[in-house]
């Protein structure tokens, strides 16, 4: 506790104004109180409607105050029942009925029911729906864009028939763009919903006061038990310092996303340091269109020039693990067990270059500034452009914010750069290879192939994977394409991140997800 | 140029900031032949080593890079950008603003009011908005820190155009038919340039820091490539962790920016005229006095004795003997008219009375300035201000600019009142009416509410007067109250200091360089010439028979009817610098009858009779011959 | 005084009316687009377009002008596209911090810059002047980021006097001391350089006014040289402090683009940072034409400030 003293004098006017200020500091440190749990996030949200929005950080809280109809069982990235109890899928894979729970109300006390889990679809996927213009964008509505027709079969039964067999279709249903609104709460606020959201989730919105806090309190009816917390206030600081100051002197009680250098910090019994390795994967897109890097020797000179295991241990402070493909191994089952990431070996790189015929290739790489799962990408492009350059390699960098970083790389690299980092959390195995690596992803196809990669073969296993449900024969054909896409090397693999987060002695209960989300439901603060 | 780096050195703070920069210059010049690790050089593993280990004098950042490189071949592209950065801004703005005041009219109406637009523009965010528009990079950080300063320059730089653009060299170039680009650049260019100059290289720093406050938010230089703003905040992220990557970029801006600040102000007052003459030296509360001995006190003292009297101004080494050793006396009720050129050291006797002198650079050398018999020269402030305004008051010669311009007349009055009687505001308010209806000031309540500026010359030097009387003091101290004034307010003014006098019974030393005007108000004169008096008597004597050549041409100046001021023209020659004063006779060099005589050796003042007198040859005198 | 105000008012809808171009203009120049902002990791070029022409952005640069200036004359700024509420309610709600913050950081450089300007012309060339100019030089050579850094590695986490960061704090807070605890910091941050540019200009105006002959018509009439200095010199020296007070209020908002930054102070200046890089055009358009009038206002007050103050001027 801080104690003023104010028995020194006359050390000018700065110190004795200091000092007197000092007086008023004394409740500076003042404890949080028990029951109510103060989160550090990384960002403010950008909105609390979680078919409109993108970001982990928001996620964060959305997980919070809605359910979906089903959900990730506790430390899995397997289904579980949730708002629906039961379902039951048709043998052609297109048809999937739900049961309703029933009993559930939403915050604002209207009833959860079939119709409202069709209204939440239509109003995302249906462009004639009347709150589909007034309070979209639904940017993530392609998770569902297998969806033809969602029709309520009678109050506690909902039936989803697809176009085609769609594998990740339950894990979708389990990402926060699958979670229930009340559509009584959207047609009250219209446009302005995201700011007064209302779902049927163990918290209930209680206060958003601009860049300061989202509070939500205790949902006393909630239908899987009350959370353990009276309240819980997320808290926007981002930045990462002032987040680790605000841990330190207890002005929050749970940190996310501990930026590696302030690990040290923690070092001490007051704080608990929570690991969990989840499905992220940190890349180097490389531009196979032109360039240097459309000969596959440079791009594996380069996954062989970076030095992947300094970068997680070192820059990462052992936050990250090094990623050998493009799939992470938060999802074990179908991930390639077999596959050694690409060794740091300078001088095979520069063998390779040699080979190549490119002594001293020039490249001009793409660096944010910072971005959802990025990590710590300035340093980390920095300590790759020192690595690169120890092998020939003569690397330009350009920085961007996030945002503009995104509009320059999503729509292709083509005529801007060689190289562009990029980071990607997932729910399903599929969705990152899907989106990413088909010659059908290229960005003028509306994909996020921005190093137009195209192989025949990954296009085919890629496309056989998501139509089958079978998940040992998905399993089968992911492996396969992992080796091929690791020996082609579109990317430069560098990271699978291990989230973290920091919470203080008084906090109990408290675990991270593979899905990135944060439940804070049976999280106790004492 | 060797008296420039002189007088900047002299100033110990610019001295100290011109070493610092110098070497700072120096490394950063010198840098790629530093035996240095290379900058970019990563060793993850050594990350966040700290200052003093071997091998990194400063230690390591947070990728194993050694921070005394990085510094350096920071240092060097920092001041690199800041200096691009000020040229850049300084030229365009300067072009702006030259062009926007010479031409005047439409262009400057249209030119400053887009200024004044960007200038209302946060400029923080309008560089922030460039920079988003050309992308990150130095260079463009350079561009926009450059633009955002640009209306400052230009807004200075006219300012000082407008100035010269009317001046008569200006017209004299237009009419011999010069064009406007030969004009602007032959003319008002060369005399533009050195503010110019000065200018870019006082905000040199500031824009360092404005670069490094982009680079700090990543929008400057791009990695690997080390400037110190980027340096700083990529240190943030570890500021709890490894302080020490943020203090040493940190402190290295400091140096920068202060060294710079230092010796910019150091060229600044250098190049400045008038610290040079010490002009710029604010006066002290009294004169400073530093005397070597005192004169013995007589036994029977007067009102006022002025002792031998000695007031220099100290200028660097120079010493300006004003008042060199004057004696005088003044009588209750008397007045004495005190005479002389410009630069005769009246006034500065006038002023060493109350310790008035401007000070520095005005010392008492000696002497004795008794009231009452009590020494005034070194005496305590407290004791010397109880006695100003209240035994001794002054007028004094231009009451625009002697009256407070901000104050209204009334206050003014009331304060002299109230700063010897405390009387309350009220009644101090109601006896200052009452002063300015004493010296006929026609509605005196409501002149009292009036602002000096609102006032003719003659009813401002009426206040002035109303101020002297206010706390009836003893003696009144006029420093050519009328000098400013056209004749017939100075007849009025003169009239009515007369009849105060005669109502009052208050002793008056006037100070004037009119015979005329000592004719018509004093009992008794003394002339002054070079710091010295030369001749002193009953003013009617005086005036029938002057002994000192000097007197007698200044006596001869004085047109029939008080036509004031065209007077000393008439005396050829000027009077002496007083920092060289010849030795004998000061006057001599002027003077038709000089001799050898005159020129060798002090002169001393005689007394005959009621008349005082330093010349070895006096005029012949009227009165002699007729009795 | 009521017609000059007027004349002054008059004059500034022009330059407002300035402001709103430069803004638009500059907008329109920075690449990228809102959309991407909107759909974050997941904007396709096919759904940025589709979502550039629901918002608009695909008509000619002059109709969205026109638009945007015929809405906001109505009082309507739009709606953020990032932040997805009204530019109006973001701005006055981060408005209010950045006034609290750069107000407090104004007074502070006025009162402690004039101060310390007064004290040190009055003791030109003492060890008060020496040690003030000292001081003052430091202040304006030092970055207010650095400071502000090195602030918080002393006070907050060093010493733990006071809050890293932030206006309140998240619990028990949110009355006027937790505020006042929040504020010292970044207050006196902002203020440093400030302080220095007021405090030499102060010094510089006391030196001129203290050798004219008014200031010896006071002392020549016992006026305590307190009085002489604290009135007479300064009233008179304050006819040029305050203009370039009007200045450094403009500074000082400007600064506080970094000040907000380094302690996280929820103000309008981070605002517009982020709004800039995430191109919410609208947000950015709504804030910079604000702080424009503010300052615009600003500088109308100082001038009528100035007028009142020195009756020689016409009004």
């Amino acid at each position: 506790m801080f104690r003023p003293r104010l028995t020194r004098r006359g050390l000018g006017v700065l110190t004795a104004a200091l000092l007197a200020t000092s007086a008023l500091t004394a409740p500076a440190m003042a404890q949080t109180p028990p029951g109510v749990l103060v989160v550090g996030q990384i960002a403010e949200p950008q909105a609390l409607d979680p078919h409109a929005v993108t970001a982990v950080n928001d996620f964060r809280i959305l997980m919070n105050v809605y359910d979906g109809l089903v959900r990730y069982a506790p430390g899995t990235l397997e289904v579980e029942p949730a708002l629906a109890t039961a379902w039951e899928i048709s043998d052609d894979g297109l048809v999937y009925d739900f049961t309703l729970r029933e009993g559930v109300t939403f915050h604002d006390g209207t009833a959860f029911d079939a119709e409202a889990v069709v209204w939440n679809f239509e109003r995302m996927l249906d462009e004639d729906h009347p709150m589909h213009e007034a309070t979209g964008p639904f940017p993530l509505s392609f998770f569902f864009s297998a969806v033809q027709v969602v029709e309520a079969l009678d109050t506690h039964t909902v039936r989803f028939t697809l176009n085609e067999p769609f594998a990740p279709f339950l894990s979708n249903l389990a990402y926060p763009t699958g979670l229930i609104v009340s559509p009584a709460a959207v047609a009250e606020h219209g446009a302005d919903f995201g700011r007064n959201p209302s779902g049927t989730g163990p918290f209930q919105f209680a206060e958003w006061r601009s860049n300061e806090r989202v509070v939500v309190t205790r949902n006393e009816n909630y239908w899987d038990g009350t959370a353990a917390s009276e309240a819980v206030i997320f808290r926007p600081i981002t930045d990462a310092n002032t987040r680790v100051a605000e841990m330190l002197s207890g002005g929050i009680d749970v940190m996310v996303e501990v930026p590696p250098v302030a690990l040290g910090q923690f070092d001490d019994p007051g704080f608990s340091i929570v690991e969990q390795a989840g499905p992220h994967v940190w890349f180097l897109i490389l531009n196979m269109r032109e360039g240097p890097f459309t000969d596959q020797r440079v791009r594996q000179a380069a996954n062989y020039a970076i030095n992947k295991e300094a970068l997680v241990n070192d820059v990462l402070e052992g936050t990250a693990t090094v990623a050998a493909g493009p799939t992470p191994p938060a999802f074990a089952w179908a991930h390639n067990e077999e596959l050694d990431p690409y060794p740091y070996d300078p001088d095979r790189a520069r063998e390779l270059l040699a080979e190549a015929g490119v002594e001293s290739p020039a490249i001009t790489f793409y660096v944010t500034e910072g971005g959802s799962g990025m990590l710590d990408p300035v340093p980390m492009g920095t300590a790759m452009q020192a690595d690169l350059a120890a092998v020939g390699f003569d690397v330009t960098i350009e920085t961007y914010e996030w945002n503009t970083f995104l509009g320059r790389v999503n729509p292709g690299l083509e005529g801007r750069a060689d190289m562009a980092q990029m980071a990607w959390m997932t729910n399903d195995p599929d969705t990152l290879p899907f989106l990413t690596l088909r010659t059908e992803a290229f960005p003028e196809d509306g994909g996020f192939n921005s190093g137009y990669y195209s192989n025949a073969v990954v296009d085919d296993l890629l496309e056989r994977a998501r139509i089958s449900t079978d998940q040992d024969e998905r399993a089968e054909l992911y492996r396969e394409m992992q080796e091929i896409v690791q020996e082609d090397a579109p990317w430069v693999f560098v990271a699978n991140w291990v989230q973290n987060a920091v919470h203080s002695d008084r906090v109990e209960n408290f675990t991270l997800e593979p899905s990135f989300f944060l439940l804070l439901r049976d999280v106790a603060k004492n | 140029m060797g008296a420039f780096l002189k007088l900047l050195f002299r100033n110990r703070l610019a001295g100290f900031g011109a070493v610092v920069l110098g070497a700072i210059i120096v490394l950063a010049l010198i840098t790629p032949w530093l035996p240095l690790h290379p900058p970019n050089a990563t060793v993850t593993a050594n990350r966040f080593l700290l200052p003093g280990t071997p091998g990194h004098l400063l230690g390591t950042d947070h990728l194993g890079r050694d921070q005394l490189s990085r510094l350096l071949w920071g240092t060097r592209l920092s001041l690199a950008v800041g200096f691009a950065a000020a040229v850049i801004a300084g030229v365009v703005g300067a072009a702006i603003g030259i062009i926007a005041g010479y031409f005047g009219g439409r262009t400057d109406n249209v030119t400053m009011r887009g200024v004044d637009m960007l200038m209302a523009f946060p400029y923080i965010l309008l560089a922030l908005a460039i920079v988003a528009a050309l992308g990150p990079g130095l260079m463009n950080a350079l561009i926009a820190v450059a633009v955002v300063n640009i209306p400052f320059f230009a807004r200075n730089i006219r300012g000082i155009t407008v100035g010269i653009a009317n001046k008569e060299f200006i017209d004299a170039a237009r009419l011999s038919g010069m064009g406007h680009t030969r004009i602007l650049l032959t003319e008002v260019l060369p005399n533009v340039i050195p503010v110019i100059v000065i200018a870019m290289s006082t905000t040199i720093g500031w824009m360092i820091l404005e670069t490094a406050g982009l680079s700090f938010l990543g929008l400057g230089s791009q990695p690997p490539q080390a400037d110190l703003g980027s340096m700083l905040g990529e240190a943030r992220s570890a500021m709890i962790t490894a302080p020490h990557t943020s203090i040493v970029p940190g402190v290295m801006i400091l140096l920068i920016v202060m060294s710079i600040n230092l010796l910019g102000d150091g060229v600044r007052d250098a190049l400045d005229p008038r610290l040079r003459s010490g002009a710029l030296t604010r006066p002290l509360p009294a004169t400073q006095v530093a005397r070597k001995s005192v004169p013995e006190v007589p036994a029977k003292p007067g009102l006022l004795e002025i002792d031998a009297l000695e007031t220099q101004f100290h200028v660097g080494k120079r010493v300006y003997r004003a008042v060199g050793g004057v004696s005088l006396e003044l009588k209750p009720g008397e007045c004495l008219g005190l005479i002389g050129e410009s630069g005769s050291g009246k006034s500065v006797t006038a002023l060493s009375v109350m310790g008035l002198v401007a000070s520095p650079p005005g010392v008492i050398t000696g002497g004795a300035v008794r009231l009452e018999g009590r020494d005034l020269v070194g005496a305590k402030y407290e004791r010397l201000r109880s006695l100003r305004g209240d035994k001794v008051a002054y007028i004094f010669q231009d009451p625009l600019s002697t009256l407070h311009p901000l104050y209204r007349v009334g206050d003014q009055l009331a304060e002299a009142i109230l700063s010897h009687h405390g009387i309350g505001r009220a009644a101090a308010m109601e006896r200052a009416v009452k002063l300015l209806e004493d010296v006929r000031i026609p509605n005196a309540k409501a002149r009292a509410r009036s602002f000096p500026h609102e006032l003719s010359g003659g009813m401002r030097q009426r206040v002035a007067i109303a101020m002297a009387l206010a706390n009836e003091p003893d003696i009144i101290i006029a420093d050519e109250p009328t000098t400013a004034l056209d004749v017939t307010v100075q007849a009025q003014i003169l009239a009515l200091l007369d009849r105060l006098r005669r109502e009052r019974d208050v002793a008056i030393l006037f100070i004037t360089h009119d015979f005329g005007v000592v004719g018509q108000l004093c009992d008794r004169v003394a002339v002054m010439y070079a710091g010295r008096i030369v001749e002193q008597g009953p003013t009617r004597e005086v005036l029938e028979a002057p002994a000192h050549p000097y007197t007698k041409r200044l006596i001869a100046c004085v047109p029939e009817l008080g036509e004031g001021r065209r007077v000393l023209a008439a005396i050829p020659g000027l009077p002496p610098a007083v920092d060289a004063l010849p030795e004998g006779c000061a006057f001599a060099p002027r003077c038709e009858k000089a001799t050898d005589a005159c020129r060798a050796g002090e002169i001393a003042l005689e007394s005959h009779g009621g008349r005082k007198l330093r010349c070895i040859h006096p005029e012949p005198a009227p009165v002699e011959e007729s009795a | 005084m009521g017609a000059y105000i007027l004349k002054r008012l008059l004059s500034a809808i022009p330059v407002l009316f300035g402001i709103t171009v430069i803004v638009f203009l500059i907008m329109a120049m920075i690449p990228g687009d809102p959309a991407t902002a909107i759909l974050g990791s997941y904007a396709t070029p096919e759904n940025v377009e589709r979502l550039n022409r629901h918002l608009g952005l695909d008509r000619p640069l002059w109709q969205q002008y026109f638009i945007w200036i015929g809405n906001l004359l109505q009082g309507d700024f739009g709606r953020s596209f990032a932040l997805n509420r009204p530019v109006l309610d973001e701005i006055l709600d981060r408005f209010g911090a950045t006034l609290i913050l750069a107000g407090t950081a104004f007074v502070l450089c006025a009162l402690l810059g004039i101060l310390a300007g007064v004290v040190s012309a009055a003791r030109q060339y003492g060890l008060a002047d020496k040690a003030i100019t000292f001081v003052v030089i430091l202040g304006i050579s030092i970055p207010s980021f650095f400071l502000g850094m090195m602030m918080i590695l002393l006070f907050a986490v060093q010493l733990r006097w006071l809050p890293a960061s932030g206006m309140y704090s998240i619990w028990g807070g949110g009355d006027l001391p937790d505020l006042l605890r929040h504020l010292v910091m970044p207050a006196f941050a902002l203020s440093v350089v400030a302080t220095g540019v007021i405090a030499r200009l102060s010094r510089s105006a006391m030196l001129e006014v203290l050798r004219q002959d008014f200031i010896r018509t006071a002392r020549a009439k016992g006026v305590h040289e307190r009085r002489v200095i604290w009135g007479h010199a300064l009233r008179m020296a304050m006819v040029s402090i305050i203009p370039v007070l009007g200045i450094q209020a403009g500074f000082v908002l400007s600064g506080a683009v970094y000040i907000e930054m380094v302690f996280q102070w929820p103000g309008v200046g981070r605002m517009l940072v982020d709004a800039i890089l995430k191109r919410d055009i609208l947000l950015v358009q709504g804030g910079v034409v604000f702080v424009a009038a503010c300052y615009v206002g600003f500088n109308i007050i100082v001038d009528v400030a100035q007028a009142w103050l020195d009756p020689r001027i016409k009004t």
